[in-house]
């Protein structure tokens, strides 16, 4: 399988306090990997790593191939796009507009969006299922649909791999499937990699191709959710006692609190 | 490619035709504002003497010669050239620190670049140099030490920042006065210029100096302006989507400082102009600093003509300082703002 991003020994520290510590990791082209694991056990900062937000002291960052420090932010963003945890707009854009601005990295210095633009633009809208939002206002959206405009404008990106920082956690139920089913249509249509960091076991092991399991700044265990996902591994990481079957509808483990 | 009904014409994304029609429309405006503030003063100039001038067959003794080519134009001009600046750098810096209430006067640029100014003045420095160079080290110490204040590990804290530079300025305001107690000196060449900007004393040789800075400092920051858009969203989304934050943040600041300090070194410390524009122009063409930041700073140019006119006429033999006037109607306007959108600003 060709290979979008690899981590090799990667760790990082905040002061002298390691967030993550030898973190050998690779994602393929079309797959769709869940990160698990409780608070602090170092996914933000693994997530944030694999976009450059944070330079890792120690191991190495291979983006297709080549060293992530080699890229230039604009073309970092032409490969890589995030759809962050949580957005603060200060000032009044519509959707479109910010689903444009994820033109960035395509666009010369003082060009206006053109009509290349503006399709790719539509048409990440409508993969996402929010064009009918265009014109509001960003700030007066749900969380289900603003979620939804922000992986627009990572589409919009058009970018090989997209990073998803915790996609779910403000979400109802039905929000939660209705993302994890787009990521998952996105991996199939597109052939896009997809990297998300989530609380979110269950939905996790039903959709994802694989799951990497982080404790404390380690993987503790990394596979198909239905090997790393037993009540042992997840018990042990979480600190707290669980059972896991398979939910009778989709054959994915499920995870329950005991 | 189906394109979906709601792209209205007005809605749809910014056009580069839309910009240069409202710019072209606002310079318009401007022009007829200098027009008007030229005939507009104490002296009276009859038609025909604007006629006579107009064909360039006045004598160079004529008075009314004298008032409107050597009093008034240079101070219309200069009040233009600061109130484009000041605007202008309204904008840029609620962008940078995402918040509606920054603006040079509140960020205290304008009071550190007049401090440096006024040292400047007391060491004897020349009007042509010295002092607005000195000007602009004062802006520049001050964006640094309110940066360096408001400097939270993950990025700028941006009301810490806004505390810091309203701290800063009472400081500096403080020193000026301090100063101008102290100051028999006949080179303080008014008392009032530093606390509430005055423009009474524009010469042609300011504006010489300031035009062509405040020009090219536009070029830059207009450059910027899609990297300003994104970083709204806050410095690691506008990381995500490929801007150069540093790069990007250094350049704003530091040409900011220079154009604003400039500005103050000639016009004194003007307020508000840098907050009321920009937020007029956001209300009435949304968030966009590709058309923001023109709209923006030509607006700021007819609004100090127009506030200057005010100034020099409203009690007329007598003069006000601009900054009273500016203060005047900005002041209601910011408590206004704070009480109805907090440190928010959602527009629609």
């Amino acid at each position: 399988m060709d290979r979008i991003l690899i981590l090799k020994g990667v760790g990082y520290r905040y002061g002298s306090h390691w967030a993550l510590r030898g973190i050998s990791l690779e994602i393929g082209a079309g797959e769709l990997v869940g990160v698990l694991g409780p608070n602090g056990s170092g996914k933000t900062t693994l997530i944030k790593i694999a976009d450059r937000i944070l330079e890792p002291p120690e191991g190495t960052v291979l983006l297709r191939g080549q060293p992530i420090q080699s890229y230039k932010r604009t073309r970092l963003a032409r490969e890589v796009a995030m759809v962050p945890q949580e957005n603060h707009f200060q000032f009044a854009f519509s959707s479109l507009e910010v689903v444009l601005m994820g033109r960035f990295p395509r666009m010369g210095l003082l060009q206006f969006e053109g009509e290349q633009d503006l399709a790719v633009a539509f048409e990440a809208m409508e993969a996402t299922h929010c064009a009918e939002l265009a014109q509001r206002p960003i700030d007066q959206l749900s969380g289900g649909e603003k979620q939804r405009v922000m992986i627009a404008r990572a589409l919009a990106q058009e970018p090989k791999l997209i990073l998803l920082d915790e996609p779910t956690s403000f979400l109802d139920l039905r929000f939660k499937k209705e993302i994890f089913e787009l990521l998952s249509s996105l991996k199939k249509e597109r052939g896009l990699s997809l990297l998300t960091v989530s609380h979110d076991i269950d939905l996790s092991a039903r959709y994802c191709d694989r799951i990497v399991l982080l404790d404390r700044g380690n993987i503790y265990a990394e596979g198909r959710p239905g090997e790393v996902l037993t009540a042992q591994n997840v018990e042990a990481v979480y600190g707290c006692p669980v059972t896991v079957d398979k939910n009778p509808a989709t054959g994915s483990p499920r995870v329950s609190i005991v | 490619m189906r394109r979906p009904m709601y792209e209205g014409p007005q809605k749809g994304p910014l056009r580069a035709s839309r910009v240069s029609t409202l710019c072209l429309g606002l310079s318009v405006v401007l022009l007829l504002t200098v027009v008007f503030s030229l005939m507009t003063g104490t002296a009276s100039v009859t038609w025909s003497q604007w006629w006579r001038l107009l064909t360039g067959n006045a004598d160079a003794s004529d008075p009314s010669r004298l008032v409107i080519l050597k009093i008034r134009l240079p101070r219309v001009i200069l009040a233009g050239l600061s109130g484009f600046a000041l605007s202008l750098g309204g904008v840029v810096f609620q962008a940078l620190l995402r918040n509606p209430l920054a603006d040079p006067f509140i960020l205290g640029v304008s009071s550190g670049s007049a401090f440096g100014a006024v040292v400047g003045i007391m060491l004897g420095f020349s009007y042509n140099l010295g002092i607005p160079v000195m000007a602009f080290g004062g802006a520049l110490l001050t964006m640094y030490v309110v940066l360096f204040i408001g400097q939270k590990k993950m990025g700028m804290e941006s009301s810490t920042i806004l505390l810091s530079g309203v701290i800063i300025n009472a400081f500096f305001t403080a020193i000026i006065m301090f100063f101008i107690a102290t100051a028999t000196d006949d080179r303080l060449h008014s008392m009032l210029f530093w606390l509430y900007g005055d423009l009474s004393q524009s010469r042609f040789a300011e504006s010489a100096l300031t035009g062509p800075a405040v020009l090219a400092g536009f070029v830059i920051l207009y450059c910027f302006a899609r990297h300003l858009n994104v970083m709204t969203a806050g410095e690691d989304a506008a990381l995500h989507l490929g801007v150069d934050v540093r790069k990007a943040k250094l350049v704003c600041f530091l040409v900011v400082s220079l154009v604003v300090g400039l500005v103050v070194a000639f016009s004194g410390l003007i307020g508000f102009v840098g907050l009321v524009i920009p937020h007029l122009a956001r209300m009435a063409f949304g968030s966009d600093h590709r058309l923001l930041m023109p709209v923006s700073a030509l607006g700021g140019a007819i609004f100090l003509i127009a506030a200057d006119t005010l100034a020099r006429t409203v009690i007329s033999p007598s003069e006000l300082p601009v900054g009273v006037i500016t203060a005047f109607l900005g002041a209601p306007f910011f408590i206004y703002l704070l009480r109805k959108r907090g440190s928010r600003w959602t527009g629609s």
